[in-house]
């Protein structure tokens, strides 16, 4: 038990390389608020051309299906090396603008890019089926009173399905977030030096695992209150519906 | 009857599927007029009137507004016009469960109507009076009994100033104790002259309140008259035989 202690409790060790650990955890932070942000956006385009009307629009309802089918049945690690790959390839070739192909933007690393656009084409499919569950939840009578008053479809949605489909959709967003948080830890093998990255080097280099401890430890920090959260938004939900029943 | 017809049905038809709910529906509502549409489930009575609103698309057959056609040769027209001068209020009551009372009844006004806001509150909180819910005008949904959120759906249809109301039923959904604060609304509605089309199952109002009663089985309109001699002396076997049940309880 003490050799366990020694090995991943290593205190000293973690004060002394606290500074490194925290700044690879800022950019598991960056990665997770700039990937989710882009994740909810495109999971909600997606979500709404899933859900365009007539029969016109069939083709474009038909791709997003695919497209959300298939980017929620890979491994997001493959579409990280994928696309890092395919980008850089064709940026090479002259194929595609250097600047698309090897981002660069605001100063992040082309790896940082990398990592927010597989994480916001995987985690986007994941939300718009998050947003349509949520859609979906909101009685079918609300659409029908809103259309006999005369609102048009448009009109409908936006003062009264998706206001009441919003408050249902918070808990399960929150949950991919903090799933999305968890899975920066794979753009690691682009090199880009975030929070396991950086446990990972100081192994390497002092024959010491308690950097991915402390590492780890800082990733709790943010997802237990977040998972908290979800639980307290889900109870008081609840509780508008139950009574009785302790 | 000498009054305008504000809506005239002529062959109308509806299916699922196979199951042919509408066959062969005509009818015209007046002015002024109460028409109660009774009926055994599955008669094909609510869809017919989910019909008069396009809330159900028909597959057949034609719907007139004022002379207008709304619906004719399987193409809808003028859909907006028609929702906005018919009311409908549901079995399930639909109140908007994040809006008070008096925003249900406000919402529509504004975003449909295009009236201001105070002037949309105004009106709502006067219809709200109207119906016995002037202590209610800021409660939500959720805090109100279920005849009270069905008045509350009265309210919010008329505050469109509709000239028909359709009524779905709208009592079956309430504890019996509830029933008569919602008919005694329909019913002052009813003299004060809105045209009104009701599908019911209270005999009573129907007798009471309508100037016509229909009846209808199996996507038919059997018969229909006025209220006596309908409920009194019909003349179908199918229609005796309807109202020997619903009568004998």
């Amino acid at each position: 038990m003490e050799v366990f202690f020694d090995t991943y409790f290593d205190f000293s060790f973690m004060s002394e390389h606290f500074d490194e650990v925290l700044a690879g955890f800022w950019v598991t932070i960056k990665l997770s608020l700039v990937g989710g942000f882009f994740s909810l956006l495109w999971g909600l385009i997606l979500s709404v051309l899933r859900q365009l009307p007539g029969r016109l629009l069939a083709p474009v309802r038909w791709l997003t299906i695919a497209y959300i089918d298939a980017l929620r049945g890979i491994p997001l690690l493959l579409v990280i090396l994928g696309l890092s790959a395919g980008l850089a390839t064709l940026a090479s070739e002259g194929t595609i603008p250097r600047e698309i192909g090897i981002p660069q933007w605001f100063g992040e690393s082309d790896p940082f890019w990398y990592g927010v656009i597989a994480l916001t084409l995987t985690y986007g499919a994941y939300m718009a089926e998050v947003y349509r569950a949520g859609i979906e939840a909101v009685p079918r009578g609300q659409m029908e009173a809103s259309r006999s008053l005369g609102m048009s479809h448009g009109q409908a949605m936006r003062f009264v399905i998706v206001p009441q489909a919003v408050r249902k959709v918070i808990p399960p967003l929150l949950n991919d977030f903090i799933a999305l948080m968890k899975d920066t830890a794979l753009i690691s093998v682009l090199g880009l030096v975030e929070t396991v990255q950086t446990g990972s080097d100081l192994y390497s280099e002092f024959f010491n695992p308690s950097g991915y401890t402390l590492g780890a430890f800082m990733f709790l920090i943010v997802t237990i209150p977040l998972a908290r959260l979800v639980d307290w938004q889900i109870k008081k939900q609840d509780e508008k519906f139950q009574r009785g029943i302790p | 009857m000498s009054s305008e017809v504000i809506l005239r049905v002529e062959g109308l038809k509806k299916s699922y599927g196979k199951l042919d709910v509408l066959k062969d529906i005509n009818c015209a509502i007046a002015e002024g007029e109460v028409v109660c549409v009774i009926g055994p489930s599955g008669s094909g009575k609510s869809t017919m009137l989910r019909c008069l609103n396009m809330l159900e698309l028909p597959d057949g057959g034609r719907i007139e507004l004022h002379g207008n056609e709304i619906y004719g040769g399987g193409k809808t027209h003028d859909l907006d016009v028609l929702r906005r001068e018919v009311g409908m209020v549901f079995q399930s009551f639909n109140l908007f469960p994040h809006m008070s009372a008096k925003e249900n009844v406000s919402i529509a006004q504004v975003r449909v109507r295009g009236r201001k806001r105070s002037e949309a509150d105004a009106r709502s909180v006067e219809l709200l009076g109207k119906v016995g819910l002037a202590e209610k005008v800021d409660e939500y949904p959720d805090r109100l009994s279920g005849g009270q959120q069905q008045r509350v759906a009265i309210a919010r249809a008329l505050a469109m100033d509709p000239e028909v109301m359709l009524f779905d039923e709208v009592t079956s959904a309430l504890d019996p104790e509830l029933v008569k604060g919602v008919l005694d609304v329909m019913r002052e509605l009813a003299d004060s002259g809105m045209t009104m089309v009701v599908v019911t199952h209270e005999m009573n109002f129907a007798r009471e309140v309508a100037d016509r009663v229909i009846f209808m089985d199996q996507g038919f309109i059997v018969e229909e008259g006025n209220p006596d001699d309908v409920l009194g002396n019909p003349s179908a076997d199918r229609t005796k035989q309807f109202l020997g049940l619903v009568l004998s309880r």
